[in-house]
């Protein structure tokens, strides 16, 4: 009996971190004070049944079917406010703390005037197995948690590409960067 | 003795009433004559599968446009996850570009 506990805390304790984590994005009342809310919780099974939609002939529709096929999970909430400081900073702290010991901050970008962007990768062994994005501008907060091995150099490249419009920020200024 | 005497009774062959052999082969005819036709069939059997393929086609028509709508919002997702981490990797690009 106790070989049997002993043998399922132990089964629990290797599988509980190789489980896919998905954070809690949940921000009551936030949606109601924002002008434009893009809210998407695009689970396995929809991931599943879209993926039959990207073509295997064309290359960039291939490239992004490749991408998705092994997630379990793309959730993203972004919250655009008519002037700053409709959201508590402490947000950000909030998403932070529950990622587990597996998570690696990848880039840190503080700014005054753009987009302060945090992102971490659940790091196991050399492989990204989920990603965290937090944006905070102070008339925008967006994050994108993405479940599953992602190949984040593929991800940035699809800008552009596919109706994927180019929307990086062009302009220069002042900004401290850590990673 | 009494036994005997009812079982007699009950058991007694009886000829059938007056009539009774043309009232059931009248009553064979009106159950054929009840049977719908051949086209009547055919017809019923059309509008089954008819309906069969229409549910197919709906079910179908359905599953394509919960994976268009999925397909939509996964474009979505990967351009605001792509803006944010592109961005992210232009400004440590820029890290020691002297700045006009």
């Amino acid at each position: 009996m106790r070989k049997t506990v002993l043998t399922l805390v132990l089964t629990l304790a290797v599988a509980m971190p190789a489980a896919a984590q998905q954070i809690n994005l949940d921000f009551p009342g936030l949606a109601d004070r924002a002008e434009e809310v893009v809210d998407l919780t695009i689970d396995a099974d929809m991931l599943r049944v879209a993926a039959k939609f990207f073509s295997g002939k064309n290359k960039d529709e291939r490239a992004i079917r490749d991408m998705i096929s092994g997630l379990k999970g793309i959730y993203v909430r972004s919250y655009e406010f008519a002037k700053a400081g409709e959201y508590d900073m402490k947000l950000v702290d909030r998403i932070k703390t529950q990622l587990g010991p597996s998570w690696k901050p990848l880039v840190t970008v503080r700014s005054k005037k753009k987009d302060n962007v945090n992102i971490y990768a659940d790091m196991r062994g050399d492989k990204i197995h989920g990603l965290v994005i937090i944006a905070a501008e102070p008339r925008e907060f967006t994050v994108v948690n993405i479940n599953g091995p992602i190949d984040i150099d593929r991800l940035a490249d699809l800008e552009g590409q596919f109706g994927i419009p180019n929307m990086s920020h062009k302009d220069d200024d002042d900004d401290d960067h850590d990673h | 003795m009494n036994l005997e005497n009812d079982l007699k009774r009950v058991l007694r062959r009886e000829s059938p009433p007056a009539g009774f052999a043309g009232r059931v082969l009248e009553r064979i005819e009106a159950e054929q004559t009840h049977r719908r036709p051949v086209w009547w069939r055919a017809a019923a059997a059309s509008v089954t599968l008819g309906l069969l393929l229409g549910g197919y086609a709906t079910h179908r028509v359905v599953e394509h446009r919960r994976g268009e709508a999925a397909k939509e919002q996964i474009l979505t997702a990967m351009r605001i996850a792509g803006e944010k981490v592109r961005y992210a990797q232009q400004e440590v690009q820029q890290i020691g570009t002297p700045r006009p």
